[in-house]
């Protein structure tokens, strides 16, 4: 008996009510009867909505307060804000403004970073990582090239896309297969993709065989208009659509509810194991896009030499917003990321700072803006 | 509340072993077309994965699932989702990192033909199955995040859900543990409501009391084992707690002791 003392005691108020279950009337809307007596005295949801424009914008943003992309942004504008000042103030010790400068980092350096952490963001919201993305990026590179020489850009294109989508879907077929952690099986799979570049290449780099490199490739995938650069325009598209995807689309909704909580997103008819195969895939076609549009600004690539894209690629993410443990980060996150690290770095460069410099910051960065998140879950509306 | 000639859902023979371990053993049982069920027993009797099993989410190693007469051959979440069977789970599987509304909607979004989710739609929908379906003192907006709710708040949310999507058979896994003592007996009410409409529903509590109050029939669970199965009329707060209490045996006394209380 004692064991099963009840929590609280069968309510003294009406319990006829509810002792003659077989007399309910059943013309009484059940969904009303739940909350009947209660709906005259309280406040209800309901009426405390906006309803005008302006008062829904502003309930957007309370609530978007504490989900990654505002404080970045914030420190993000910062940055910016003294870059170009030290710039008007002494344009010669720091040329942050000067034409190359500002269009390289602007519309190259942040775009191709940005839609990498785009791909290594979605991925970290469904709750995996891929620690290949540096390598997969060579691979890709090396087969545009070569299959550019062979068969024309077009075809290259596809060929680069296809191989790193591939490459991604293999390695998010073993995480989620066997169920290994990804962060094991993908740092396998890095070593395992730049033996594969190595293999298909040889250790020289691949070029561009002289007249392959036509004007139409470089102004689609490199294009260089003075202040700004076709890549930008990539990002601008790759982000657009992406927004509509992770934010608006009822895949977007999967990829948080599998990386927010698996078991809850299964019992609710998601499967968890092909959304996280498929944003393995979305990262692989980032990739593969990034890497048509790194291959053709260096004309050439050697196999082994991006493995420092992956860890990039991720700090942007996490920078951004997106949580270690899956679940969170907004897009406008990532891209902010991929900008602050690449501000920092360039900043680092025109102050003439030593190149260790920057790995320093993007290994602090990491930590620090993990540790915010962390600070941030617990405080989110 | 004769039970309908075909049951709603007829379980035959459910067993379920992790490994050597086995957690239900030969649990057979009906539903009836509109009938409020109460499932009891004791910590680790096996109610938490009969609810699993009953509702998809883990499949049985042997036993059969007859839905309306027809057999299931495979007994997935889909597939009890187009069943119409909704559970509200006792750690009520929500995501603490989305919104309420993305929460309710999670898998059965609103779209137009494209995929793309009609926000504002489901954001009207949720604020108004909050504002007439549960208690919802201290929910601020339909887009809140779930992880900011406390855990009433949130037990809230998942019973909205429940109730939202539910057809024919809802499933509550101990609802009223968070829950305040007038939501509580709010929610049911709303179970013998819902017998109006032919729905059913599964209770799964600790408390005896809630149960009696409501349930046409008690199932009591002991070690994986179904050892009493009697309708409303036939037994007391008393029986079902020796039953929950002291397993079979309990049972077995409590009829031995009280024959004449009976009559």
């Amino acid at each position: 008996m004692s064991t099963q003392a009840p929590d609280n005691p069968a309510p003294p108020t009406s319990p006829p009510a509810v002792a003659s279950p077989g007399t309910t009337p059943s013309a009484t809307p059940a969904a009303g009867a739940l909350a009947l007596e209660e709906r005259t005295t309280k406040r209800r949801l309901a009426d405390s909505r906006p309803t005008t424009r302006l008062g829904q914008l502003r309930e957007d943003l309370s609530f978007l307060r504490g989900r990654g992309a505002l404080e970045i942004g914030g420190i993000t504008a910062v940055v910016v804000v003294a870059f170009v000042v030290a710039s008007l103030v002494a344009p010669g010790d720091f040329p942050f403004l000067n034409q190359s400068n500002f269009s390289g980092v602007l519309s190259q350096s942040i775009p191709v970073l940005a839609i990498l952490a785009i791909g290594a963001g979605v991925l970290m919201i469904a709750g995996e990582f891929d620690l290949s993305l540096g390598a997969v990026i060579g691979l890709s590179a090396i087969v545009f090239i070569r299959v550019s020489n062979s068969s024309g850009w077009p075809i290259a294109f596809v060929a680069a896309i296809a191989v790193a989508v591939g490459a991604a879907v293999i390695n998010g077929l073993i995480v989620v297969l066997t169920r290994i952690p990804s962060f094991i099986a993908t740092l396998g799979m890095a070593f395992f993709w730049t033996g594969v570049s190595i293999f298909v290449n040889g250790l020289t780099p691949a070029v561009f065989n002289p007249g392959v490199k036509t004007e139409t490739m470089n102004t689609l995938f490199a294009g260089d208009f003075g202040w700004w650069r076709t890549q930008l325009l990539w990002l601008v598209g790759v982000g657009v659509l992406v927004w509509f995807l992770l934010h608006r689309h009822r895949w977007g909704n999967k990829v948080y509810a599998v990386g927010g909580n698996p078991a809850a997103a299964a019992a609710v008819s998601i499967k968890p194991k092909t959304v996280r195969l498929q944003a393995f895939a979305f990262m692989g076609l980032m990739v593969g896009l990034a890497s048509v549009l790194i291959a053709v600004r260096t004309s050439g690539m050697q196999p082994a030499t991006t493995g420092d894209y992956t860890l990039l690629a991720i700090a942007a993410a996490v920078v951004g917003g997106c949580s270690l443990t899956g679940g969170r980060g907004t897009l406008l996150g990532m891209i902010i990321g991929a900008a602050l690290i690449r501000l920092i770095e360039n900043g680092l460069i025109l102050g003439k700072a030593p190149g260790f410099y920057v790995q320093l910051f993007v290994g602090v960065s990491i930590v620090v803006a993990a540790v915010f998140n962390k600070l941030m879950e617990g405080k989110a509306t | 509340m004769t039970a309908t000639p075909t049951p709603l859902l007829e379980l035959q023979g459910v067993t379920k072993r992790y490994g050597a371990n086995t957690v239900l053993d030969d649990v057979s049982f009906t539903i009836g077309r509109g009938e409020v069920v109460g499932l009891l027993g004791d910590n680790g009797a096996g109610k938490s994965t009969l609810v699993k099993i009953m509702s998809g989410v883990v499949p049985m190693t042997s036993g059969g699932y007859v839905w309306e007469g027809e057999p299931v051959a495979k007994v997935t979440r889909p597939e009890t989702e187009r069943l119409g069977v909704e559970t509200i789970f006792q750690d009520s599987a929500l995501i603490p990192s989305m919104t309420i509304t993305r929460n309710i909607f999670a898998g059965r979004e609103i779209t137009n033909r494209l995929g793309f989710m009609k926000i504002r739609k489901m954001d009207d929908i949720t604020t108004e199955i909050l504002d007439t379906v549960v208690s919802i003192e201290g929910i601020k907006s339909a887009k809140q995040l779930v992880g900011s709710l406390s855990g009433g708040q949130a037990q809230a949310v998942a019973i909205a859900r429940a109730v939202h999507f539910k057809r024919s058979l809802l499933i509550l896994d101990e609802p009223t543990s968070a829950l305040a003592v007038r939501a509580t007996e709010a929610l049911l009410n709303y179970l013998v409501a819902l017998k109006g409409e032919g729905v059913s529903s599964v209770l799964v509590t600790h408390n005896l009391h809630h149960a009696y109050q409501v349930c046409d029939r008690h199932i009591v669970m002991n070690h994986g084992r179904k050892i009493l199965d009697t309708r409303r009329e036939d037994t007391s707060v008393e029986e079902l707690t020796a039953a929950v209490v002291e397993g079979a045996e309990g049972v077995e006394r409590f009829r031995l002791d009280k024959p004449l209380a009976q009559a």
